[in-house]
């Protein structure tokens, strides 16, 4: 099996990394370039607490394969904030939705369901509250109940409309 | 799949071929040592937990080609091996015009599985618990196969000889799918029994029918999870082809397709509820297709589109 030299675009930047084929995307993100925001629960596929966005699509980062996302623009919570222009220690709008309301307990599921949330509200900017329902539809949380990630979303798209001036 | 435990994927070549013959050629010298990989999202975990044992893997990624949704020209619609459910879910025509194949992706609860899993893997994986295979089966769906002999068009029920296996032979791929044009008075509907959305199913059904002059002249049952296979239920089939659809005849047809299921017992139901719900969850699709049939029929060249079922959505 060979190792290689890749280059991963992490959140807007250029990292070279040893891989082998074998590397999944979060094994990558976490253990070879320290970024532990996304989190494996199952590591089948079912909870989506390892969703990072690659080419803005969510991605079950537990069975991905890092190599297939050389070359990719690959997005991990960590730099959620400065992708629309955040200053270190500032939060993005869906990040401070989720404080804002509560909608944060133990906080494990919490990196994939801002991600997520991020992935719905690119796509759809205005969704009803079914429509955010269905979209966190793969991402399980054992804490919150659901209902104030919810309203987060909700609350976030708000200003995210705002902000852009729609 | 939930019984699974992560752990790190086993070593194995990893192979990005450009073109379909490359992927066969690289498939057939390798044999049972090679997989493809589509969207990964069933290979991965069951590599992950040693269920599938490959040292080759071949991803299809960067063939060219595969990634299509196009209207054909005789009015069905067309999509490659690498196309996600997700664009399926989202194109307009398909929803509009295939709107049981629509219902079947839409209840998938996980938006990433969708964004990551193509609707061809979910066809390979050859799991007879499949939402996707029914629906397409249905529409009388074709698989496009290409392989070391050339190419060849499987209908669907046929591409599954037997529990966990797909009619493709040593060195062969799937490229994509056909799904031929909706006919004047075509209704379908999709219908499943999930312990939880999130669930695989206990039951998965999709009926259609082509109701003209008040009879129907063909019908599809296609039926997940009640048999080694996806399967259509052929017996309940020919007992509504050429009748008319009553309440008492979609009784019996739905009779005759729970005695055409073989369930077992698991872990999410008895064979005999299995059994019970089929007849169930076939008569209420039949009634539902046959409606949206007469819809077609009635609306058929207005500017509304060829099928009834968007318009009773
Ligand atoms: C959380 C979750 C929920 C789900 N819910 C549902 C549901 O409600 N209903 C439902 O029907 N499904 C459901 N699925 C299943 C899902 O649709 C499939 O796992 C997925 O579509 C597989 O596609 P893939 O591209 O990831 O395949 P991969 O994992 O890449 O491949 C799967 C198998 O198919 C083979 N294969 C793939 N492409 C080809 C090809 N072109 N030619 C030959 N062989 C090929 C591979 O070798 C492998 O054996 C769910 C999955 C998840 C993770
Ligand atoms: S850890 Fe990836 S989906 Fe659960
Ligand atoms: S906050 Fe604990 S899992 Fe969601």
């Amino acid at each position: 099996m060979k190792k290689q030299v890749l280059t991963f675009k992490v959140n807007g930047l250029s990292h070279d990394a040893i891989v082998t084929p074998n590397m999944t995307l979060s094994e990558l993100l976490r253990e070879e370039l320290g970024l532990t925001g996304a989190k494996e629960s199952c590591g089948v596929g079912e909870c989506g607490a390892c969703t990072v966005l690659v080419e803005g699509k969510p991605v079950l980062s537990c069975s991905a394969l890092a190599i297939a996302a050389r070359d990719k623009e690959i997005l991990t919570i960590e730099g959620l904030a400065a992708s629309v222009g955040k200053k270190p220690g500032e939060l993005h709008p869906i990040q401070q939705a989720f404080v804002d309301y509560g909608a944060i307990q133990c906080g494990f599921c919490s990196p994939g369901m801002i991600l997520m949330a991020k992935a719905l509200l690119d796509e759809n900017p205005g969704p009803t509250r079914e429509e955010v329902q269905e979209g966190l539809g793969g991402n399980l949380c054992r804490c919150t109940g659901y209902v104030k990630i919810v309203d987060a979303v909700l609350a976030a798209a708000d200003v995210l409309r705002k902000e852009a001036g729609t | 799949m939930s019984h699974m435990s992560a752990s790190k994927l086993p070593p194995f070549e990893y192979y990005e071929p450009a073109t379909v013959e490359q992927a066969s050629k690289l498939l057939d010298n390798h044999g049972d040592e090679a997989r493809v990989l589509a969207g990964g999202i069933d290979l991965i975990p069951r590599m992950r937990a040693g269920t599938v044992k490959v040292t080759q893997v071949v991803s299809l990624q960067r063939v060219n080609g595969l990634d299509y949704m196009r209207r054909s020209t005789a009015g069905g619609i067309d999509f490659g091996a690498m196309t996600t459910l997700h664009a399926l879910e989202r194109w307009e025509d398909l929803r509009v015009g295939f709107g049981a194949l629509y219902d079947a992706i839409h209840q998938i609860t996980s938006v990433q599985a969708k964004c990551m899993g193509t609707a061809v893997g979910n066809l390979c994986v050859a799991t007879p618990a499949s939402d996707v295979a029914p629906a397409l089966a249905a529409y009388d769906a074709g698989i496009l196969v290409a392989g070391p002999k050339g190419e060849r068009r499987v209908p669907l029920p046929e591409f599954y000889p037997a529990y966990g296996c797909t009619a493709l032979g040593p060195g062969e791929i799937v490229t994509g799918v056909e799904v031929p044009a909706i006919p004047k008075g075509h209704g379908a509907a999709f219908l499943n029994l999930v312990r939880t959305h999130a669930d695989i199913a206990k039951v998965t059904v999709t009926a259609a029918v082509v109701i003209a002059d008040g009879l129907c002249k063909q019908a599809r049952i296609a039926l997940g999870a009640v048999a080694p296979t996806m399967f259509s239920a052929e017996m309940a089939e020919a007992l509504l082809e050429g009748e008319e659809m009553t309440h008492e005849l979609i009784r019996a047809a739905a009779a005759a397709a729970a005695r055409e299921t073989r369930p077992i017992d698991d872990l999410r139901s008895t064979a005999e509820y299995r059994r019970a719900t089929t007849e169930v969850l076939v008569a209420r699709a039949l009634h539902k297709a046959a409606g949206r049939a007469r819809v077609s029929a009635a609306n058929w060249g207005a500017d509304r589109g060829p099928s009834g079922e968007g318009v009773t959505r």
